[in-house]
């Protein structure tokens, strides 16, 4: 079970990691857009509907990954305070009750939407002779989708949690602050900070 | 037991809000479908009140928002028509989620995300905090004011809180306590100032705001530069005074400290001169030293005359340029034609289109802009080769005659020309040492900084064009820092390594991007469909109206409204503050007079309280995290309450004098 989890996680991560690479393409796309604008003197009337497309594509693709690593925020005031068996069964009711309708609702009508614009073969509007449009609108269901399989795997894993009383492992992934990278970066160890201590103590001592 | 108390507290609470719910839930009506307006206004009420219990709760807040949003919009819907409801909602969901997508504000979040990730991995933390406090040594409180500098500079750049204090708890901290600061004025000074990146532009909390309100980021940014500077200029003053007051608080450092080890070449000459710059003269001359080196030294002591100069020569022309009133003409054309592509028409929720036509706009103001590019290039300047690539307009401008030069032009030279004898004289060796570490650090990243905001804020660049450009420069400095260290290491292949650590950092920088924005974004789909329901059910209706048979006055209203973002900032995050919140204050605003942008700078103000109230101050645990095992979330959180005392002063002086916020967006776009 705990295999076929990690599996899910994966793809998850994966289909993250691969649509990440975009911000690379995104910044790099614009940097020359703006050379191009205002030193060439040659803008691109595709530029902007590119723009946009890379980035909802990013940000939508990115959610499954997002909940994979569970980056998505929450409010911790209590939450950190409650025992992993507490936390799995809110979490387990709140998925049921909020998750499962609202993505599922968000991918069937994504579907729809999506559908619509395929059999017209949409195209963007905002210049004239624009971008197809189609393929972009069908991230919308293609994320809502991931999410939803992400979603039901977060389930299973609160229904784990109950059994064993503790949350199963996850994959690793880069964090937001890895303390231990960035004590590497600036040089610091931790014997250092260890014999800081000595400055401390009569600090608080003095009081 | 602390910790069940608190549980406890949270529980109850909680409870409390249930039990109204239930009483006021209009069950009777809601079974039988037939839901009159009152009902729904009832419902959309408590809708507010179970968000609020479901984000205490804990559960992923973007998904909250999004299923009551689902289910509170099918009832809205359903009282009209029962049968087109589903399709209804469903589609107003997909239409919401859509307008995310492909919102050309929000855009520019993952670029200065990326940005941010970029430069903190660049790795020049440790040299700008090393530089800044060996010059700024003879102020009192020396390393703190540094923190608090440092702090801000790298914390406007990245924007990423957490990593800003951790980084400065390993570095400034030790530095402190070594130098025998007291604990809380260290942590407090950490602390503090690693949140300032969060108000001062770029950041990203700004553009949340725009994107919500419908406030013009561009104005946003230039609105909140200088509430920034004045908020890291109070701590700056806090810290001096407190230091000269209290000296065993924060010791001035001792000699040795603020030494800095010579190169050869100025241990060789200083023996001769004290001043750099003549002793350098005088090195040219004198055999047995390298000549190229002397020479380079000399060049790296003249940077910031040659720089003054070269401001000077901008002046000048600039002032005498002929055809000056046409220019700047096309200059606030070109800005507010910016400005004007970035501001959406003000609405409730999240603005919906993207804005039509913005890139032919901007296609279009651009002749005008590059006009303005060639005025300064006209004068006689040392800055000439920076705006090289506009030549073609400069010949026929010089034609025209002159204008004679303005008093102000020369008050302002005899400053510069004074300053720079000033700098001349000053310039001994160990200032050369200092300066050219500045260089090395401190420069790139201001540089950066102001390139980025200069091009927002005077219209030569949308945000989102600036950002990206900014992200980009972040690579570049990544590279360049990288390089110099594996230089410095003597690795075997300096440009390999580098190439190997670079891509390294990309991949890093871009996954976190991709999370962090996906946060946000995700929280916008569904924060938007959960407005789109409270309007529907009318309960913005109703929070109006009930606001307004108040009868506040404007000011006992603003005061509320930021007595209440103050205390949500204790179990929410800012994030979810300004995506949730914001579109039911924001409608009230122009009842009471309120200009959003001034709002939302106060808003952006009051939000830093959020990460340095205990006990959910994120900045402190940040702190904890790193700092050696004495030192307790007690002390950090008393270090850090007098530098919220400051922000409630600046909160208040803002209030008091709105010039602060408001005369540059004024300035700049009238």
């Amino acid at each position: 079970m705990q295999k076929l989890l990690l599996t899910i996680d994966k793809i998850s991560t994966f289909v993250g990691h691969a649509f990440s690479w975009l911000i690379v393409g995104l910044t790099l796309l614009i940097s020359w857009e703006v050379f191009s604008r205002y030193v060439l003197d040659h803008p691109h009337p595709w530029a902007f509907d590119a723009m946009i497309m890379m980035y909802g594509t990013l940000i939508m693709m990115a959610g499954a990954y997002t909940l994979a690593k569970s980056g998505h925020v929450r409010g911790d005031v209590l939450y950190g305070f409650f025992r992993p068996r507490t936390q799995a069964t809110i979490d387990l009711i709140l998925y049921v009750i909020f998750f499962i309708p609202g993505v599922f609702a968000l991918t069937y009508a994504g579907y729809h939407y999506a559908a619509e614009s395929w059999a017209i073969f949409e195209r963007s509007n905002v210049t004239a002779e624009g971008p197809p449009i189609y393929p972009f609108k069908t991230m919308l269901p293609l994320a809502g989708a991931f999410l939803f399989l992400q979603g039901i795997v977060e389930i299973i894993r609160c229904v784990i949690c109950i059994r064993q009383g503790e949350w199963p492992s996850r994959e690793e992934d880069v964090e937001e602050v890895d303390v231990d990278k960035l004590k590497q970066m600036v040089h610091v160890k931790d014997e250092d900070i260890a014999r800081l201590d000595e400055l401390v103590v009569p600090q608080g001592s003095r009081k | 037991m602390k910790i069940r108390k608190e549980l406890w507290f949270g529980f109850s609470l909680m409870a409390i809000i249930l039990v109204t719910v239930l009483i006021f839930t209009p069950w009777a009506s809601l079974f039988d479908g037939h839901l009159s307006h009152d009902d729904l206004g009832a419902l959309g009420l408590l809708m507010l009140a179970l968000i609020v219990v479901a984000i205490m709760l804990g559960f992923p807040t973007a998904f909250t928002l999004m299923g009551m949003g689902v289910a509170f919009g099918w009832l809205a819907y359903r009282s009209v028509n029962p049968e087109i409801a589903t399709q209804q909602i469903l589609d107003l969901m997909v239409q919401r989620a859509y307008s995310v997508m492909s919102n050309d504000v929000l855009i520019a979040i993952p670029l200065f995300v990326f940005m941010g990730y970029l430069v903190e991995r660049a790795n020049l933390i440790e040299k700008l905090f090393k530089s800044l406090h060996l010059s700024l040594a003879r102020v009192p409180g020396a390393l703190a004011v540094a923190t608090i500098v440092t702090c801000a500079i790298f914390a406007t750049a990245t924007g990423i809180v957490g990593a800003v204090v951790t980084l400065m708890g390993l570095l400034a901290l030790p530095a402190m306590l070594r130098a025998g600061y007291s604990v809380q004025l260290s942590a407090g000074a950490i602390t503090a100032g690693g949140c300032l990146g969060i108000l001062i532009p770029p950041s990203v909390l700004l553009i949340v705001y725009g994107a919500t309100a419908g406030v013009s980021v561009v104005k946003l940014y230039a609105g909140a530069f200088f509430p920034g500077l004045m908020l890291a200029g109070l701590y700056v003053i806090f810290v001096v005074v407190v230091a000269k007051l209290k000296p065993h608080l924060a010791p001035p450092l001792s000699e040795s400290e603020r030494r800095v080890s010579l190169p050869p070449i100025s241990q060789a000459l200083s023996g001769r001169h004290r001043n750099a710059m003549a002793g350098l003269l005088g090195g040219l001359r004198s055999s047995g030293l390298p000549r190229r080196s002397v020479l380079g030294q000399l060049f790296l002591t003249l940077l910031p005359a040659l720089a003054i100069v070269a401001l000077l020569a901008v002046m000048y022309g600039s002032a005498t340029a002929p055809l000056a009133a046409v220019d700047t003409a096309g200059l606030v054309q070109a800005g507010s034609g910016v400005a004007a592509e970035e501001t959406p028409e003000p609405s409730s929720g999240l603005q919906e289109p993207p804005m039509e036509g913005a890139t032919d706009s901007a296609a279009a103001k651009e002749p005008e802009s590059l006009g303005t590019a060639a005025v300064p290039a006209t004068a006689p300047s040392a800055a000439a080769p920076a705006l090289a690539p506009t030549p073609a307009t400069a010949p026929a401008v010089p034609a025209a005659e002159r204008v004679p030069a303005p008093l102000w032009f020369w008050i302002v030279f005899a400053g510069g020309v004074a300053a720079l004898l000033l700098i001349s004289w000053l310039m001994n060796w160990q200032r050369l040492e200092i300066f050219k570490m500045l260089l090395t650090s401190f420069f790139p990243l201001a540089v950066m900084i102001v390139a980025v905001l200069g091009s927002i804020v005077f219209g030569l660049a949308t945000p989102t064009e600036a950002a990206a450009v900014g992200a980009f420069g972040g690579l570049l400095l990544a590279g360049v820092y990288r390089y110099v260290a594996a230089k410095q290491d003597h690795r075997p292949h300096p440009v390999n390594s580098t190439l190997r650590d670079l891509g390294g950092i990309v991949k890093e920088s871009s996954f976190l991007t991709a999370k962090t924005s996906a946060m946000v974004c995700w929280l916008f789909v569904g924060s938007s469909i959960f407005s789109a329901s409270f309007a529907l059910l009318g309960g913005q209706q109703i929070v109006e109206n009930w606001v307004l048979s108040l009868g506040l006055t404007p000011f006992q209203f603003m005061v509320l409204a930021q007595f209440i973002i103050f205390i949500l900032g204790w179990p929410l995050e800012w994030t979810e503050i300004i995506v949730i919140f914001m579109p039911i204050f924001i409608p009230l605003l122009p009842k009471f007079g309120v200009d959003p942008l001034f709002f939302g700078l106060l808003v952006a103000l009051n939000l830093q309280t959020a990460f340095l109230s205990p006990p959910v101050a994120m900045a402190a645990f940040y702190l904890k995290g790193v700092s050696p095992r004495h030192v307790t979330l007690n002390q950090i959180f008393a270090g850090m309450m007098p530098f919220m005392g400051i922000q409630v002063l600046a909160i208040v002086l803002l209030y008091m004098f709105p010039q602060i916020g408001l005369w540059l967006p004024q300035l700049l776009y009238k």
